[in-house]
């Protein structure tokens, strides 16, 4: 700080200054930090969620880990990922294809983005209706070709898979739009100079398109594995049962059940820490990895 | 201007912070004069009960804000409330979360109140009210202490589809007899048929779902869930066993029922308002619906098994009072008015939803004349002398009951013998069964060394 700070002008914005920080920093200390420190005080108890609760140290991460219901959850939940480079993948062709002048191009990138400010309860309401054995609009389409599709969401080979699906078309136009942005600022130059080096449209692509967007992907990889960890409305209006066998139930879902369904509070909060560890390891990891291959133009 | 400008930021700050401490360490006894009644419910829920405490208001004097959410977020939010020590008032309960909400020191001992204000409680069904009694050990026992009053009683009938019945020329079913399994059977083959000839099934008998409809076969044919004071899972049984197999062979081998990638509830149900299956079970909530439907229906009992009785469930939901009400006296007056107000009955009756919670008033209901379904006394029968409650309504939680059905799939796809199961399911279902009854007395003492 320069001897100037000593204005009395200066002290006075200071201390609005100080003000203006304290709102979020007092925000954050009672809205996150305090129930965090609360959630991992309750892990240690047998707390029900209405009354008094005993502490019992470390006994539900213990049960936690020979929880075979939970692993299934955990497994479910992480097999819903896979939804996500199909997703990504798709929703870049998508852009590439939004990126060409055809015709109806506003109205077709609007129709792609209208799941993405839907209600997720209404769209999973109409997807379980589509899923529907005997009179869902999937299997009436594959009937055509002659195909008789499973009861989906009451098969539990079928359950996930089709959960997947629906969570790749939800998400696809909030994937395509940041494509197409991302897509949109790569320098004209870059192509025009491949192409004199005489390169074709897929080694473009390669060389040129994909390491540009690769911030766009990054940033999607991210926020796709913290929010599929968290995967619930979804799972609990298409399956309120968790599915045949818990063969949908997500790890949040379970930690739901437990904690207000069967009023173990102690332990679903201990499931909860457990799974925000595993989301905080894995980001982590993928921060890693993004650091090298992070390269900056010029 | 601008030091007063801090200031005021630097008091709102203040003033967030300390309202928000104060409401994680305050308690709803906010003596504000106004009760607060929470509850769930869809459009006739609201307008009877909205209604009914506009008259309610209007009689005592007493404000009453309403609080009204949907059906699978209740549960949720009231949870919410009361970790924010923002009880309401009056609240709906189910007769499942009963014995943690006691123990947690959440809900009222009514008992007195109730007594106190001279209401007649005879006059509303014994199961009903004897639901949410509890003594500390057993839910259910007239002895209890009384927490709350019934929202509702939901006996669960067996309905049969007249119209089909009739055109296949087959004997329609007594409604006091029940069919012995065996002649039920017979019934179910005779109707499963081809009725278009394109070679393909379109015509069952009915369509199960083992969850919700296995209960009466098992309690009729002798088996049940527990012992009976819930401490011993007793599902490993010869009884079960057979009450299960029967189920399930209904799919599989007697081939009566939709197959089985059909068998989820859903398309059963649809099967059924469809006209496609000719025997489906009934519960007061389905009335509305089914009175719409163009083939014409009756109730008759569960078909018995082993001991000659017929048997099913009853739900109910329950009304209580807040341990920590400012108003208890107001308070239960409310949850009695909610429970017992004719009007608000013949709303919620009228509506096609719910049986009547005063006997006198089901009584005329029952026999009123060209009723839809004609046999509306099967409801009344049940909950007056047949019907039980779930197995899980009455114990701490319902996770070890919940655990029968997880891995069920096998057994009624005919994958796994129903015997065979039992036999695996059943440690496992005895140890969540250990674990809620000890959360249930660590509960207990956690609480009673607070009072």
């Amino acid at each position: 700080m320069s001897t100037s700070g000593t204005s009395r002008m200066h002290r006075s914005e200071h201390r609005w200054a100080l003000l203006f920080v304290a709102a979020p920093v007092v925000g954050y200390l009672l809205f996150t930090l305090y129930p965090v420190c609360m959630a991992f005080y309750t892990s240690l108890t047998n707390s029900n969620g209405l009354g008094i609760a005993r502490f019992v140290g470390l006994d539900n991460y213990v049960r936690v880990l020979s929880d075979g219901y939970f692993l299934q959850s955990l497994f479910n939940t992480f097999f819903y990922m896979i939804g996500i480079p199909i997703g990504l993948a798709l929703s870049l062709a998508l852009a590439i294809g939004m990126n060409r002048a055809i015709p109806l191009r506003s109205a077709l990138r609007t129709i792609y983005y209208v799941p993405v400010i839907s209600s997720l309860a209404a769209i999973a309401i109409l997807w379980q209706w589509a899923y529907n054995g005997d009179f869902g609009l999937v299997n009436q389409v594959l009937a055509w070709f002659g195909i008789e599709g499973p009861n989906w969401l009451a098969d539990k080979d079928f359950a996930k898979p089709a959960i997947i699906a629906m969570a790749v078309w939800k998400g696809l136009g909030y994937s395509m739009i940041l494509y197409l942005a991302a897509i949109q600022s790569v320098p004209r130059s870059l192509y025009e100079a491949a192409e004199l080096d005489g390169a074709n449209g897929w080694q473009k692509f390669r060389a040129i398109t994909l390491p540009m967007v690769q911030p766009v992907t990054f940033f999607l990889v991210v926020t796709n594995v913290i929010g599929g960890a968290q995967i619930f409305t979804e799972i609990n209006i298409m399956t309120p049962q968790g599915g045949p066998e818990l063969s949908t139930a997500s790890a949040v879902w379970y930690i739901w059940r437990q904690a207000f369904k069967y009023q173990q509070m102690g332990y679903g909060t201990a499931m909860a820490i457990v799974l925000g560890l595993l989301i905080l390891v894995i980001t982590l990891i993928q921060f890693r990895l993004n650091r090298r291959n992070n390269f900056v133009l010029d | 201007m601008r030091k007063s400008r801090l200031a005021a930021g630097m008091v709102a700050v203040f003033a967030l912070s300390s309202t928000l401490a104060a409401c994680s360490a305050g308690s709803s006894t906010d003596d504000d004069g106004k009760l607060t009644f929470m509850f769930r419910g869809g459009e006739d829920e609201k307008a009877a009960y909205t209604a009914a405490i506009e008259r309610f208001e209007a009689e005592t004097g007493v404000d009453v804000d309403i609080v009204v959410t949907d059906a699978d977020q209740y549960s949720t939010k009231l949870q919410a409330a009361i970790a924010g020590n923002n009880v309401p008032d009056v609240f709906y309960i189910e007769q499942a979360s009963l014995q943690s909400y006691v123990t947690s020191g959440i809900l009222l001992d009514i008992t007195d109140k109730v007594e106190a204000q001279g209401i007649d409680l005879d006059n509303i069904w014994e199961y009903g009210v004897d639901s949410y009694r509890y003594d500390g050990k057993v839910q259910g026992t007239p002895d209890g202490q009384l927490y709350g009053l019934p929202k509702d009683v939901g006996p669960f009938a067996m309905g049969y589809n007249k119209t089909m019945l009739e055109a296949e020329g087959i004997e329609l079913p007594s409604t006091d007899t029940p069919y012995t399994w065996d002649e039920w059977l017979e019934v179910l083959k005779a109707v499963t048929k081809d009725t278009d000839g394109d070679g393909e099934v379109d015509q069952w008998g009915t369509g199960l779902n083992v969850v919700w409809n296995s209960q009466g076969f098992a309690w009729s044919n002798g088996a049940d869930w527990t012992n009976a004071d819930h401490t011993e899972v007793t599902v490993d049984t010869p009884e079960m066993a057979e009450a299960l197999q029967y189920i399930a062979d209904m799919t599989n081998v007697d081939k009566v029922t939709p197959n089985a990638e059909q068998a989820a509830t859903l398309d059963t149900y649809q099967r059924w308002m469809a006209g496609e299956l000719a025997f489906f079970p009934v519960g007061p909530w389905d009335v509305s619906v089914y009175n719409d439907l163009e083939f014409d229906y009756d109730l008759i009992p569960f078909p018995a098994g082993k001991t000659g009785e017929p048997a099913t469930w009853v739900g109910s939901l329950g009304i209580g009072v807040s341990a920590t009400t400012a108003m208890p006296d107001d308070a239960t007056k409310l949850a009695v008015y909610l429970s017992t107000d004719e009007e608000a009955q013949k709303t919620l009756v009228d509506a096609g939803i719910q049986v009547p919670n005063l006997k006198d008033m089901a009584a005329e209901w029952a026999a009123e004349e060209g009723a839809e379904p004609a046999n509306r006394q099967e409801f009344l029968d049940i909950v007056e002398t047949y019907g039980r409650p779930m197995p899980a309504a009455v114990t701490y939680g319902a996770a070890w009951y919940d655990e029968m059905w997880t891995n069920i799939q096998p057994v009624i796809d005919g994958e796994q013998t129903a015997a065979d199961y039992l036999a695996e399911v059943q440690p496992r279902m005895q140890t969540l069964l250990d674990e809620a009854n000890a959360a249930a007395s660590a509960a207990a003492e956690a609480n009673a060394a607070k009072g």
